[in-house]
This record gives structure tokens, sequence and C-alpha cells, in this order.
């Protein structure tokens, strides 16, 4: 059970920050900001995972990262989307509209 | 950041994983911080804010690793691209560089690939031929034994060895038995055989050899099928024999079921038992046995020599032996040389007669030789090793002078690029970026270089194979590009990548900045020395040129030399060939008969003017000898009373060409029943005092009686070899030999001789279709077959020295053209102040001159020391001839002023006025 919502969490991980990033460059914690409010905190993902989901998304060539200064003058890491994770958005996209019509239409029929 | 799309145009460099972890925390540490300002800002105070921030980030430990592990793994995937990258980017440079100047790529190219071609080549035959241990278990532990002294009796020997190294064969025996530093002892001697691979096959002639029941066991063998010979074959009464891997393949197509079958040896059934392991062709090179027998075949393998076993007054069979672990060659030299004298003292002296005593005491003293046998046994070894070394240092010397050749033009390139350089220096390339694409650009060009060479050193060989003598069934030696050459020529092409890439590449990178980005048309600091390096190899390649052109002169003046030997025989339209019936199991006298009806359908044969046949074959290295006794003639014990010996047919002399002086010739009835007789030549009745006719006179053999009567004399001719100087030599007819086994024949026409050569077999044919025609060929064919390594020696040298003088002119050439594109300025100057063209010119060619006769001295010295090294290759001339000495001068100054002419002309025709303005 626990492990079933995980890798759901997973690939859920992945899709917001793809989308987060479809914004504009971001560095981690603004990412963790727009995700908490865009769902208004129904679908708050533990930092540590989002993290762990970035650099891997890093190592797999979708976005990209640098540092940079951030807009209080600190030092931080910044991500973007790179043109290979737009595609890989587009994609994930419309499976998970797909994805949530199924249900939908299960729940709506039921 | 990064702006989308855009390539990277630097890059970090390389992080370690500590710096990896200390990136993660800080990016974790800047994520809790915003956070916990954020909720301070929401009115937490700020200690409440930072535990909340704490617990909403989770477990920072176990999420710093995951994400440093995931950073490692890209980094390194980094590192890999980046170098593969980098080394492809340098290299699509060089190529196109390269392709840019097609000129200078070709030159460099072909240079590089003559050089590597020719090294590959020869050293594949060198390593082939000299180095090569056999395919057998630990070879360094193999031992061959030699037995050199006086051999009262009779010797035999062949191309496994001098005659110093063969011994009895019941000596071999007693050896084996004796308690000595060897595992053990084995024996083996090669024959020509007619082999038939079953009953309906064709025969054909091969080589076998006789081994003791051991061979295979020392030298530790396995076989790839059925099981290789042992001591009970030697003793048993069933015929066997081992396959070579090579005869298996050729006439068993490598069929498994071969065990048991039978094959025919010299018309005589043997039963196969196994096959010879891959690549092992006997352990004499030159000779590669089709089949293995044991000793105790030696009596078909070679008819009516049974007795030769137990005969302890001749010698014959070569030996090696194995020593035990951890005995040294030097040890085991001195246990087997107490029994090897025990025995000559108490068993073999006694049985001598007739040795003067001081012969005797020598034979006591004899002494036994035991040396390195890790490459077998084989004259070839000695015969080669001075040619092939000589050839290898020649090569070396071609190699050199592509390198020296190659660095010159990287220079020149190099110079032409210092401008680049230092712009590219300036704008904060690295030096060492700089330097590695200058040396990857040589590795792309050696590389290229390489390949080819690989061609060149493949049509070397096959060029050498052609001028190999034949052997039987195949070349008997056969040289191939072994992995091992290709090996040496790729460290070759690397070793001159780095050799004529690095140097330059480092001069290029350390101009002076200022000076050179300033004054374009200035020289680079550091030229001056850059100037005197290039000037210092094309004169070390003219020396170098100079030593190769001379040894090549040397060589072929010696194979002109040869060329011109008088022979004493006329062998335009000659072809010769061989039959042995007595191989097919023809009884001697069987075989007189065929052979007299061959020489008379020979003699019939439309076109041909004579024919004639002799039982040693003419110019091929053969030759067989005998101790006479001649009326009026006193010998002492120690008197060498040995001349050569010559059996013939009726017309032998007036088909070779031969002038008789004095008497006659033989007829058809100088035959069995008739009285003996014989002619000699000039040098017999010299060495015998018989005067200037000697006819009418007796010989017979060494203590017997004198029963034979010379009936004429003939004029000196070659017998066995075309170097060697005329020996003593007795002619006797075949016809009455009693122990015919084979016959060489020759036909002379007024056909061509490719006619010739295609009508023979179907004429030995119709006598019998079962015996095969050997060693088919023109006499002049076998002429020069007989002095192949002198055309050999010559040939190759002569290439190898043209290929390195024409190198050496580019060179001078490049350096010049440099040279004076350098001082452009400087002429352009002169010139303007007064200087005429032809005192421009004269500069130019003073430089050159200098550089000549530096070189060219340096290269003299180096040749005659050459010359006087190969002394012993040389034939009619010793390694200093003035000739050849004066020509190669002439020669290189030629080269050396038309490689010259071209620049000093353009230096002549400097506009100053252009001159002056250049920038």
């Amino acid at each position: 059970m626990i492990h079933t919502s995980l890798t759901l969490l997973q690939g859920t991980a992945d899709l917001l920050i793809l989308r987060a990033l479809h914004q504009g460059p971001a560095h981690g914690y603004a990412v963790s900001r727009w995700v908490r409010e865009r769902t208004d905190g129904v679908l708050a993902v533990e930092d540590a995972a989002l993290y762990q989901a970035l650099h891997r998304l890093d190592a797999r060539g979708w976005i990209a990262s640098e540092w940079g200064l951030s807009e209080n003058n600190r030092r931080a890491r910044f991500y973007e989307l790179t043109a290979e994770g737009r595609k890989q958005l587009r994609a994930e996209v419309s499976e998970w509209k797909r994805y949530a019509g199924a249900v939908f239409k299960v729940i709506e029929t039921a | 950041m990064v702006a989308p799309g855009a390539k990277r145009t630097f890059r970090f460099p390389w992080r370690t994983r500590t710096a990896i972890r200390a990136e993660v925390r800080e990016e974790f540490q800047f994520h809790i911080d915003m956070r916990a300002a954020e909720l301070v800002e929401s009115g937490l105070d700020t200690a409440g804010a930072r535990a909340q921030a704490l617990r909403e980030f989770g477990d920072q430990a176990s999420g710093a690793e995951a994400c440093v592990r995931v950073d490692t793994q890209v980094e390194r995937r980094v590192r890999i691209t980046t170098i593969v990258g980098d080394f492809w980017r340098d290299t699509v440079l060089g190529l196109r560089l390269l392709l840019r100047s097609p000129g200078f790529s070709v030159v460099a190219i072909g240079t590089l690939a003559l050089g590597i071609g020719a090294n590959a080549a020869i050293y594949s035959m060198f390593r082939q031929t000299l180095v090569q241990p056999l395919p057998v278990r630990a070879p360094e532990e193999l031992v061959n034994l030699g037995a050199p002294g006086p051999k009262p009796g009779g010797d035999n020997c062949n191309q496994a060895g001098k005659c110093d190294q063969v011994f009895s064969y019941p000596m071999f025996e007693d050896l084996a038995r004796v308690p000595s530093g060897f595992t053990g002892i084995a024996a083996h001697r090669a024959f020509d055989i007619t082999v038939t691979p079953g009953r309906s096959a064709p025969s054909e002639w091969g080589m076998g050899t006789l081994v003791s029941g051991n061979y295979f066991e020392v030298l530790g063998l396995n076989p790839v099928l059925g099981r290789l010979l042992t001591a009970a074959d030697e003793s048993g009464k069933a015929s066997v024999a081992v396959l070579s891997h090579d005869y298996w393949r050729a006439r068993f197509n490598g069929s498994s079921g071969v065990v048991d079958q039978t094959l025919l040896v010299n018309g005589h059934i043997l039963t196969i038992v196994g096959v010879a392991p891959e690549g092992f062709t006997g352990t004499t090179l030159g000779i590669r046995p089709a089949v293995f027998m044991p000793m105790s075949t030696r009596g078909f393998v070679d008819p009516g020599s049974e007795t030769m076993l137990h005969n302890r007054r001749f010698y014959w069979a070569y030996l090696f032996a194995r020593l035990k672990p951890g005995v040294s060659l030097e040890a085991a030299r001195t246990a087997i040389s107490g029994p090897y004298q025990r025995i000559l003292s108490d068993v073999e002296a006694p049985m001598q007669s007739g040795l003067s005593d001081q012969t005797l005491a020598r034979f006591k003293a004899k002494v036994i030789n035991v040396e390195d046998g890790r490459r077998g046994q084989s004259r070839l070894h000695a015969g080669l090793t001075t040619p092939l070394t000589l050839l290898l240092i020649v090569t070396g010397v071609v190699q050199l002078i592509a390198c020296a050749n190659i660095a010159n033009l990287q220079l020149v390139r190099a110079a032409g690029r210092a401008a680049e350089m230092a712009v590219r220096l300036s704008i904060g390339g690295s030096r060492g970026q700089l330097v590695r694409q200058l040396v990857t650009e040589s590795l792309v060009l050696a590389a290229a270089g390489g390949l080819a060479g690989l061609l060149v050193a493949q049509w070397t060989l096959v060029g050498v194979a052609m001028l190999l003598p034949t052997g039987a069934m195949d070349t008997a030696v056969t040289f191939t590009l072994d992995r091992q050459a290709m090996l040496f020529a790729g460290v070759l092409a690397i070793g001159a990548a780095l050799a004529f890439g690095l140097i330059p590449a480092l001069h290029a990178t350390r101009p002076d900045l200022l000076s050179t980005l300033k004054d374009q048309s200035g020289q680079p600091s550091g030229a001056r020395s850059a100037s005197r390096f290039r000037t210092s190899l094309a004169t070390a390649q003219i020396g170098l040129a100079m030593a190769l052109l001379v040894s090549a002169g040397l060589f072929m003046r010696s194979l002109a030399n040869v060329s011109n030997v008088a022979l004493g025989l006329d062998t335009d339209h000659l072809v010769s060939f061989a039959v042995a019936p007595g191989m097919n199991g023809y009884s001697p006298d069987r075989t007189r008969t065929f052979v007299e009806r061959l020489e008379d359908d020979l003699n019939a044969m439309p076109g041909v003017t004579s024919a004639s046949a002799s039982l040693i074959r003419v110019l091929s290295g053969q030759s067989n000898g005998t101790n006479v006794s001649v009326e009026g003639f006193h010998a002492d014990p120690d008197t060498d009373t040995n001349v050569r010996v010559q059996g013939i047919g009726p017309n032998f002399f007036r088909t070779l060409g031969m002038t008789l002086l004095n008497g006659r010739a033989f007829s058809p009835a100088d035959a069995e029943p008739a009285p003996k007789v014989a002619i000699v030549n000039e040098a017999f009745a010299k060495k015998f005092n018989l005067g200037p006719n000697p006819v009418g006179r007796h010989v017979g053999h060494r203590d017997g009686s004198l029963d034979t009567e010379i009936v004429g004399l003939v004029r000196n001719a070659k017998y066995s070899d075309v170097k060697r100087e005329v020996q003593a030599l007795i002619f006797q007819p075949y016809r009455q030999d009693g122990n015919l086994f084979g016959m060489y024949f020759y036909v002379r026409s007024n056909l061509p001789t490719a006619q010739v050569i295609s009508e023979i077999p179907r004429v030995v044919a119709k006598l019998d279709p079962g015996v095969p025609v050997r060693d088919l060929m023109t006499l002049p064919q076998q002429v020069q077959e007989n002095v192949f390594l002198d055309r050999l020696i010559s040939i190759l040298s002569t290439a190898f020295a043209v290929l390195a003088t024409l190198m050496a002119a580019l060179g001078l050439y490049g350096v010049l053209a440099y040279t004076i594109a350098q001082r452009t300025r400087e002429i352009g100057l002169r010139m303007a102040l007064g200087a005429d063209p032809s005192q421009v010119r004269g500069m130019i060619f003073r430089q050159v001159a200098r550089m000549t006769l530096v070189g060219g001295a340096a290269g003299l010295a180096a040749a005659i020391a050459l010359g006087t090294a190969a002394k012993s290759l040389l034939f009619g001339l010793d390694g200093f001839d003035p000739l050849v000495l004066s020509a190669s001068i002439v020669l290189l100054a030629l080269v050396a002023l038309s490689a010259s002419l071209v620049p000093a002309m353009r230096a002549s025709r400097i506009d100053p006025m252009r001159a002056l303005r250049w920038d």
C-alpha cells in the first residue's frame, strides 16, 4: 500500500516539477512553493523527495541546472526545462488527462 | 543561467564527490532558510519556524545521499563524453586541416606509409625467421646438439644444419641412454619423398621427416587427431605415419576419419595414426614436412640405407634435447661431455683405420656442442641473420628519415601557424589544449600513415615471396604480416606521431605572444633555434640517405658481379626438371631403364635439339663428394683427395653447352658391363698434377684399385653454386651407377621455354603417370634461385635507398622553401642594397653545399662502417669500393642541387619593393 502510493507519488512529483518549471527557470524552493500554492496544500510533496526528483530529472536531461543568485542575493541552484523536458511534459500531461478521464468515466457511471 | 538552446561554451572544472556533497548541502540549506524566513513572516517565532521548516523538509541525510549518488553518476558520464567528444572534435579538425593542405598530407602520409610499411615487412621476416620460437611447450628449454671434428667414414647433411651438427645413429642411441641433464634427446632427419594420399590419388613430391620415437614427447606436443609417434613405433614392425596439419588439411580436407587410413610413401603403405598440431611444421625452418615417420622406415624413405641406422661411421642425424627443469645449458653440456668422450675413445676410436696419428688424436678430442635450440635447427638461421639484420637497420634508417621529414614538415607548418597559436593563447586557450590538438592531428596523420603502411608491408612481402626459392608443395619459407608486426607498425606510428607531433607542438605554443602578434611576418622568438633544428634535421637526412645509397650501391655491384659470373655453361633455352622413380618403389635397374627411355623420348620431342640427365642438380646447392686415388699421385693419410662427383648421360656436355677440351664425351655404350670410364674438369687435373692432357690416366676410390680410366677433360664450369669457386670434379656415366634412384633432366630446344615446360609432364606421364615431375623450371630461373639472397638484399636495399634519397630531397626542399619564405624581407633588403640575383642564388647554394658536405661526410663514414660489417654478403668486392662511393657522392650532390634549384630561383626573383612592404 505504502509502496504503490510512493511510486504514484514519484511519477506525480515528476509531473508537478516539470509543470512548475514550465513557468520559467526556478530554484528548488520556488518549485516547492509553487506546488504547495497551486494545489492548496493537498499535494504537498516532501521536500527531500522533491530534491531527489529534481536531481534525477537533471540526470535524465529533462531539466538543466546552474548556480545563480536568488532574489535575496544568495547563491541558489536554478533549474530550467530543456527541449526534451518540454516534450516529456506534453506527453505526461496528455497521459494524465486520459488517465483521469477514464477514472472519471468510471466514477460518473457508478 | 543557461539560455535555452544555447550550447555551453566552456565547462566547469570537474567536480569531486566532496564538492558535489557540499553543493547539495548548500542547496538544502538555502531551501530551509527561505522556508523558515517565510514562516517567520507569517507570524511564527524564529525557533518554531526553523523547526517546522526542518520537519516539512523530511529526511535530509538520506535525501542528500540520493542526490549525491545521482550527481556523481552524471559527473562520470559527462567526463567520459567530454573526453571522447574532445578527441572526436580534434580528430575531425585534424582531418579537415589535412584535407585543406592535400600536398602536405599526401607527402606526409606517403612518407609514413613507406617507412612503416618497409619496417613492418622486414620486421615480420626478421621475427618469423630469427626470433620466433617453435610452437611447442616451453621452447626455451630446448637445446641443439652438435658434433664438430673429423668424421671418417662419411657424412650427409641438409637444410637442418651444417655437417658439424650431424651424429651417427648408434651414437644418438648411446647418448639417449646415459644419465644427463636432459629429460630426453630426440633425433630427426628430413628426406624428399613421393607421397600418395590414398590408393587412387595422384602422387606428388614432398618432404618426409624421420623422427626418433620420443621426438614429439621431447617437444611436448599433443595430437589434433589420433596419436603422435612413440618409442614403440621405432622398434615396432608396423609402418605408421603422423600427418602434418597442413598436409592433412590440403589432401584429406581435414577429415576426422583419417586415422587408420593408409597412405603411400615411396610406394610403401603406411598407416596414419594421427595428425600433428596446427602451426607445427617440423623443427627446421625451410622444410615443411607432409608426414612424420619413425626411423624404422628409413629403408624405403631413403632406399638402400637400412644399414645407416647401425653404422657408427656414417653421420646424418640431427639431435636436439630438452633440459631438465633447473639445469643450465652449461651444466647439461658438462654432464653429456663425459659419456660422449668415453664412447669416442672406448668404442669408436678402435674402429677407425687409415687415419694419421694427428687425425686420430683430433678424433678422440672431439667435443659435443650444446646450444640454444628454441628456434629449432636450420641453416637458414645462420644464413639469414646478417642479411635480415642489415635490412632491419636499413629500414630503421628509412624510418628515421621519414620521421625527420615529417617533423620538418610539421615544424614548417607550425611556424606558419604561430600567429594562430598566439591568438588562441591570448584569448584564454590553455597550452595543454593546443598541445593536445596538435598531437591529435599528428595521431590522425599517423593512423592514416599506419593503415597505408600495412598495405605497403603486404605488398613488400608479396614481392619478397616472388624472390624466394620454391620448395616442395609450396614455398618452403612463408612470410606473413603477423600480429606482432602490426603491433610493431602501430608502435612505430604512434612513436612517430609523438616524435613529430610533440616537439613542433611545444615549439608552436611557446612563441612570445607580444612579438608574434605585433609582427606577423617577423620571426617568432625561438625561430633561430627552430631553424637550426630544421637545418640539422635535413642534414641528418642527407647523411642517412648517403649511407643507404652507398650500401645499396655495394649490393647492386655485388649482384652485378654475381650475374656476370662466367658459369661455363649456356643456360639460355634450357629447361630442367627431376623425376625419382625410386620413390615409387622402382628398383635401381628399373629406374635406369626408365631414365634411359625418358632421355630418348625427350630427345625425340619436336623442336628439342638436345636432352640429357644428371644425378646432381646443377647450380642448386646440391653437392656430393668422395675421396679418390689418382694414378701417379702420392697421398698421405691427411692429404686432401676430396673431389665432387656427378653422374651424367651421354649428351650432357652438349645439352649444357660445356666445352670438351680433350678426349671424348660418354656414349650410350659406356654402360654397366663395359670398362669404367670418367671425365674430369680442369680443376681436377690441376689438383692432382695431371698436366694438360689427363686422358688415359686411371683413378679409383680411395683405398681401392685404380679401376676407372679418364677418357676426357672438360673446361671448368660451375657445379653446385654460382658464387663458389669451381672445385675438382669427376663425371661418370650414370649407366655405370649401380644404385640409381632419381635423375635431373635438361632439355635444350628452339621452342619457347613455356611450351617445353607444358609439354614435359605429358612425356613423363606416357612412361608412368604415377611418377611426379618436380622442380620443373628454366635454368635461368634456377640460377636466380641459387642466388636469391643476393637478389633479395640488393633489390630491397636499392628500393629503400631510392626511397630514402627521395625523402631526403623532399626534406631539403621543405627546409629551403621555408627558410626563403622566412627571409623574404632580409633578401629583399640585400637586393635593394645592390645584391644581384646570382649572389642571392649563391647564398642558397652555399647553404645547401654546407648541409650536403656535413651530412654527406657523416653518411660516408657510416656507410663505410656498414659496408665493412656486411662484407660477408658482398661478392667480388669489399666494403670499401671507390666507384660506389664516388657514384653515391655524385648522385647525392645532384639530388641536393635539384632539390635546391626551385627555392634558389624563387629567392633570386624576390621583388625588393614588395618584400620590404611585406606585412
